[in-house]
């Protein structure tokens, strides 16, 4: 089926390609990019299909990571981790290393999340059905956690900027159908739009403060663009296994999750690689295992909702939907009975994506030399012309102009935090996990009955709190028993 | 220290502790305007507890700043230079009604690059123009939705 012509393999270049694009725009969204040429694929045959918009989805994935690191603008809420330290390495000229890390990693991290999704595609999905809203509520926690690993400066004020995140992701409509927060603007309705809120915080406020430099990167030796370089990048990322391996676990397990996917994803794996790491003071500041972690869990976490996709029939994300739409248009239905009845198509598919893997390799090496280009650029014309992309891209994401206004409004408030040493990530995570966590909370209250003793009774809520409890004590707890021991 | 610093510093931590007021005051409003629109525990399973959990850290950061003697962390402190550029971005994205995506992004890059020192005429107004037309181009392309433009000739024309 794959092997037999070249047919499948040719709409597989331009998918990446279109990807790519869209990732590294800010603003275009890999599910809009696969939604806009969802129509072609009407005139492919079912596998052809899944090729092409497989290939959006995993050359969309590694897209993404560019703006993270070469503008601090992470494009998709699943490229947020990279932005922590690949930013920082490339204000330190380090950006041709950063972007071959970041390719690697997902590219690793793709062949290691298709090839569990090869081996255990039922085991999953017979997980995915025992996964309701207390486990998602506890995924979720694991992932506020976070928030106060990320406070570099005042812990206090971290925390502050934390909760104040997940306050404003609650505002707009409430589960007792009522609004809150909304203060009469029609706009908040539906809530703080969360990808312009996150650009504003994260790029616009950033923007403002390196108007008043020449060049991102001063030393001017230290702009140039080497292949060489993004291929030393590329290799570190591979050099490093173990936190490979581990973000792409968190990829697949998370991702398969509907609704939670590779934006807490890339978050988990960031907070487990530098809790595990013997430096986690260096993360934040240009930390290469930062980049890996994020970029291994947020390209593998495709594998997890295509699990969820194959198996259940059930789209994870936005991505997903669009993919479960073209499953309709060929008269498909995703499910038990999909894979049991055309197992080859399936395995065909996850096949398909390793050298989907092989190919983005071999186009992102092409491409990265050209992109990183960016950090040439004087700041003069830079900084007017990433801010008006980020208002193109927050219309683009909204549909009028609560984008703009949205980037307006937290590029302020990045700005003062920025300022006054508060946490920007920690805000940004609030406000990502807001609406998810107030969402989760309440449905498993209404399960519950307010019975909070409902949470043990779920095994893999219960797992899940184990493994949340030996990520934020396990170290500490063996330090202290081999100090014990050691007397 | 000079008198400078000492003024400086004082308007730092009076900025700090008006930002906590701010953050906090902020938080309750919203924990009253959400307890108003319904008392229903739907409504305030998550905003209760962190509206009260941010006061109360608020109010232990302002109690800290108070007694803090520090100075580091104020001696680094960025001058306001960036405050010319959030006016601009401010004026930019309030006037897209108006302006329209076309000629305000036009103007917005056109205004900074000669605040930020760009004289040469043909690359201040070829590049601000050019940027902006090829941006304006792509996304009215690219969007299913209109956006708002003073230029005829560039409306929406959505590919498929």
């Amino acid at each position: 089926m794959l092997f037999s012509s070249g047919a499948p393999w040719l709409i597989v270049i331009p998918g990446i390609l279109i990807g790519l694009i869209f990732g590294a725009i800010p603003g275009l969204q890999i599910s809009m990019a696969m939604a806009i040429f969802l129509p072609i694929t009407l005139y492919m045959d079912f596998m052809q299909a899944m090729l092409f918009l497989t290939a959006i989805f995993t050359g969309g994935g590694f897209g993404g990571s560019i703006p993270a690191i070469l503008m601090n603008i992470p494009g998709t809420s699943s490229a947020l981790a990279t932005a922590f330290d690949g930013y920082p390495m490339a204000q330190k000229g380090e950006h041709n290393v950063a972007l071959g890390i970041a390719l690697g990693a997902s590219c690793f991290g793709v062949i290691i999340g298709y090839t569990i999704l090869l081996l255990l595609i039922s085991p999953i999905s017979q997980i995915v059905l025992k996964v309701g809203p207390a486990e998602m509520a506890v995924v979720i926690l694991w992932g506020i956690t976070l928030i106060g690993s990320l406070s570099s400066g005042s812990v206090l004020k971290g925390m502050i900027s934390g909760l104040v995140g997940l306050l404003i992701g609650t505002i707009g409509y409430s589960e007792a159908g009522v609004t809150r927060g909304t203060f009469g603007s029609p706009y908040l309705l539906d809530g703080v739009p969360v990808i312009p809120a996150m650009i504003g915080m994260f790029a616009a406020s950033e923007l403002f403060r390196l108007a008043r430099k020449d060049y991102l990167v001063e030393d001017r030796a230290a702009r140039q663009v080497s292949v060489r370089l993004v291929l030393v990048g590329f290799r570190r990322a591979l050099a490093n296994p173990w936190i490979v391996l581990r973000g792409s676990l968190i990829g697949v397990s998370v991702g398969a999750i509907p609704g939670v996917g590779s934006s807490v994803a890339n978050l988990l794996s960031y907070m487990a690689t530098r809790r595990s790491s013997p430096n986690p003071e260096l993360f934040g500041k240009g930390n290469p295992s930062g980049v890996i972690a994020s970029e291994s869990a947020n390209s593998t976490s495709e594998a997890g909702s295509m699990a969820t996709l194959l198996a259940l029939g059930i789209p994870g994300g936005g991505a997903t939907a669009v993919m479960l739409a073209a499953f309709a248009m060929h008269n498909i239905t995703g499910g038990p009975q999909f894979i049991r009845e055309q197992t080859d198509v399936v395995y065909a598919i996850i096949i398909a994506n390793f050298g989907q893997a092989f190919l983005l390799i071999c186009l992102g090496l092409l491409f990265i030399p050209v992109l990183a280009n960016v950090i040439k650029v004087p700041m003069n014309y830079l900084v007017p012309s990433v801010l008006a992309m980020s208002i193109f891209g927050s219309f683009g994401l909204t549909g009028d102009l609560s984008g703009p206004l949205t980037v307006l409004v937290f590029s302020l408030l990045g700005w003062v935090f920025k300022r006054y040493d508060y946490s920007v990530p920690a805000a940004v995570i609030g406000i990502l996990l807001g609406g998810m966590a107030e969402d989760s909370i309440v449905y498993s209250y209404q399960i519950s009955g307010g019975q909070w003793s409902y949470l043990l009774e779920r095994p893999v809520a219960v797992v899940i709190l184990v493994l949340l409890a030996v990520s934020l004590f396990g170290g500490k707890v063996a330090k202290f028993l081999t100090g014990r021991l050691g007397r | 220290m000079t008198n400078r610093h000492l003024i400086a510093l004082n308007k730092r931590r009076v900025a700090d502790l008006t930002l906590l007021v701010l953050l906090a005051g902020i938080a309750s409003l919203y924990c009253f305007d959400a307890a108003r629109a319904s008392t229903h525990i739907y409504n305030l399973i998550m905003v209760l507890p962190l509206s009260i959990a941010i006061f109360i850290l608020c109010t232990v950061q302002f109690v800290a700043a108070l007694r803090s003697e520090s100075i580091e962390a104020e001696e680094a402190r960025e001058p306001t230079g960036a405050l010319p550029v959030i006016v601009l971005f401010s004026l930019y994205v309030l006037s897209l009604n108006w302006l329209g995506f076309d000629v305000g992004t036009a103007m917005f890059v056109g205004v900074f690059l000669w605040v930020h020192g760009e004289r040469r005429w043909p690359w201040l107004i070829g590049y601000s123009v050019v940027f902006a037309f090829v941006l304006t181009f792509f996304f009215s392309q690219m969007l299913p939705y209109p956006m708002p433009m003073l230029l005829p000739g560039l409306a929406n024309a959505y590919p498929f």
